[in-house]
């Protein structure tokens, strides 16, 4: 193992902002020279060679915490790049994904003269989503969260039918309102402090609040927790979400399960634990969780559309998430953390194979599919891991981490916690065997009998190298425990983080 | 002083209340500016010093660092909300954009009648 190269990090970051901008010039080129596809090639360049670095910057690291002060300032006056065990898991997990889905963009959508839009808005989505992994400080996190939400309300809004428009506008003004509260508390956090760095902030706090909490800090920590509740659709604050998923494009729906729905926990769980401290966020956590987990399931039974339903499992798995960090024990952290890390892989596989669903036949509406299994084998298939996998059957992923949170539950005393989350594993279960059994087995459909098995072999490639994943993860958990450590320690001890910036004390 | 806190007290609840109980997109859109016009001033009014001068220390008085340091503004509130009002400005030209994209498909500005997903 090497050291990461010194200017890896800000190239995460950098790289698909100059791609973004570039792209719509790649796609005049290409149209001008007449080489097809030319802004195809550029976005797959950009983001590949972002995965490159991402993990060029994680492999070298190991332990150690990389601190890269942004344009030489030194912290705190600086705005300063903090690359720790979170930063990693976050950034290698969003990467990977919007890789996976750019390959399948590639292919589903048909040529469309509006292209360079989606991948323009697709790379900065990526840059502000490693923006917000790898920053340390908490006003840089606020502005890179909205590149990610600004990009990504577009997106659903990209084909600009009456539907999409009308899920982007959910989105967005819910969001917005997110927007404002994640500033007012940001705000509050600064009248008190003084500051904006990250590692500071967490040391100011905690001699604050050695002898209680003041009104203002939970004041605070309650606006920050509504804004990123309702910018990732916790169950209080949900209502966008299954509309902006339905009607988006699949990839779209894709990288919000699986990016921008990851990095909003993420820079929700860096703002708690690091800056107030893991004694206050926890309990919130856990009560927004256990909400969000069983009320997102019991919702996605009645729904009738395939990604309706996915998207209200979706919210369910979040909440799996929550609870396990908010039980708060090692073990219940490191199993939240993987199941971040899982949902996101095996949501994005459901989304992605449903997505192949609506792209032959175009409808996600269960009561028009069926008889699939024997047009599309290995889609039905791929799709069956990831039911398997939302469900927690071993060896899948989804297994290690849901046993991992519901067996924290009753070490930690919390009995009943793990009985509701068995509960919600038994539902998620009714779920999707019913989505299953709806849109594969049973006889053909008017809308599916013409279907024949032809050109989505392109499509299927994305959506296996997901399930390898799936298999991987859940049958090497040792690995997986391995990538969570680190974010699990800066989590729960966030004295590391703080002298990896402030090195003389 | 004090007069400036009271009003971001106001703006935040008169922003929430137009947000809540409005019916109508362009009249949400305003409330919405209105909260964040709330953050920005508590922001502004936070770097606020009575009799404070300008922040910038000339290279040749850099031993009165402390003292300018003492009486100068706070300088970093003002480039935040510059900051995030380019931000609320992106978010107000898509919000208006997408309101008149509706408006072309469905003729209404009524947030309730925005149902057609969940049937």
């Amino acid at each position: 193992m090497t050291a990461p190269a010194f200017y890896s990090p800000i190239l995460v970051i950098v790289l698909p902002l100059i791609g973004g901008f570039a792209l719509p010039g790649a796609g005049l080129l290409g149209d001008k020279l007449n080489i097809p596809r030319l802004r195809e090639y550029l976005a797959s360049a950009v983001v590949l060679a972002t995965i490159y670095f991402v993990l060029d910057t994680s492999a070298g690291l190991g332990e150690e915490i990389m601190v890269y002060p942004l344009g030489g300032w030194e912290p705190p006056l600086g705005i300063t790049l903090v690359i720790d065990g979170l930063g990693i898991l976050l950034s290698i997990v969003v990467s990977i994904i919007a890789g996976v889905i750019i390959i399948y963009s590639l292919y589903f959508f048909k040529e469309e003269d509006r292209l360079s839009q989606y991948y323009t808005l697709m790379l900065f989505l990526l840059a502000g989503m490693l923006g917000v992994a790898y920053t340390g400080d908490i006003f840089n996190l606020y502005v890179f969260f909205e590149i990610m939400s600004i990009a990504s309300y577009s997106l659903i809004a990209f084909y600009r039918t009456g539907d999409s428009v009308e899920g982007a506008l959910k989105y967005l003004f819910i969001g917005s309102l997110g927007t404002g509260f994640i500033l007012l508390g940001i705000v509050l956090l600064y009248a008190m402090t003084g500051t904006l760095n990250m590692a500071d902030l967490s040391m100011r706090m905690s001699v604050l609040s050695a002898e209680g909490y003041s009104l203002t800090a939970l004041i605070s920590l309650g606006l920050l927790t509504v804004g990123f509740g309702m910018k990732v659709g916790m169950i209080p604050f949900h209502a966008w979400l299954p509309d902006a998923y339905q009607s988006a494009p699949i990839p779209v729906t894709t990288v919000m399960a699986g990016g921008t729905g990851v990095i909003g926990v993420g820079a929700l769980l860096r703002v708690g634990f690091l800056v107030f401290g893991s004694e206050l966020i926890t309990p919130l956590l856990m009560g927004l969780g256990l909400l969000t987990m069983v009320a997102g399931a019991l919702l996605a039974l009645r729904q009738s559309d395939l990604i309706r339903l996915l998207a209200y499992s979706s919210i369910s798995q979040m909440g799996y998430i929550l609870l396990g960090l908010g039980i708060g024990t090692s073990l219940g952290v490191s199993g939240g953390l993987y199941h971040l890390m899982n949902k996101a892989v095996f949501k994005s596989l459901l989304f992605l194979a449903a997505g192949i669903i609506v792209y032959k036949t175009g409808s996600s509406d269960m009561n028009k599919l069926g008889g699939l299994a024997v047009k599309m084998p290995v889609t039905a298939t791929l799709f069956g891991v990831g039911a398997l996998a939302l469900v927690g059957i071993p060896p899948l992923n989804g297994f290690v981490s849901k046993a991992s949170i519901i067996y924290a539950g009753i070490r930690a005393g919390h009995p009943v916690l793990s009985a509701l989350a068995s509960f919600s594993a038994a539902l998620s279960l009714t779920y999707i065997l019913r989505a299953f059994i709806s849109v594969f087995l049973g006889e053909s459909t008017p809308l599916t009998e013409d279907i024949k098995f032809s050109r989505e072999y392109r499509l299927l490639i994305p959506v296996c190298i997901l399930a390898v994943f799936t298999l991987l993860l859940g049958i090497l958990p040792g690995f997986g425990f391995e990538m969570v450590a680190e974010a699990e320690a800066v989590l729960l001890e966030p004295l590391e983080y703080i002298e990896s910036v402030f090195p003389a004390g | 002083m004090s007069l400036n806190y009271l009003i971001v007290v106001l703006l935040v609840g008169l922003g929430l209340y137009c947000l809540l109980t409005k019916r109508n997109l362009i009249k949400m859109i305003i409330g919405l500016s209105i909260i964040t016009d709330g953050a920005h001033l508590l922001l502004i009014s936070l770097g606020y010093r009575a009799e404070g001068i300008a922040p910038i220390i000339p290279q040749r008085m850099m031993e009165e660092f402390a003292v300018i340091a003492e009486i100068g503004v706070d300088p970093l509130p003002q480039a935040l909300v510059l900051t995030s009002i380019v931000i609320n400005v992106c978010i107000l030209a898509l919000a208006i954009t997408l309101i008149i994209l509706n408006f072309r498909h469905k003729g209404t500005l009524d947030p309730f009648e925005l149902t057609d997903l969940k049937k």
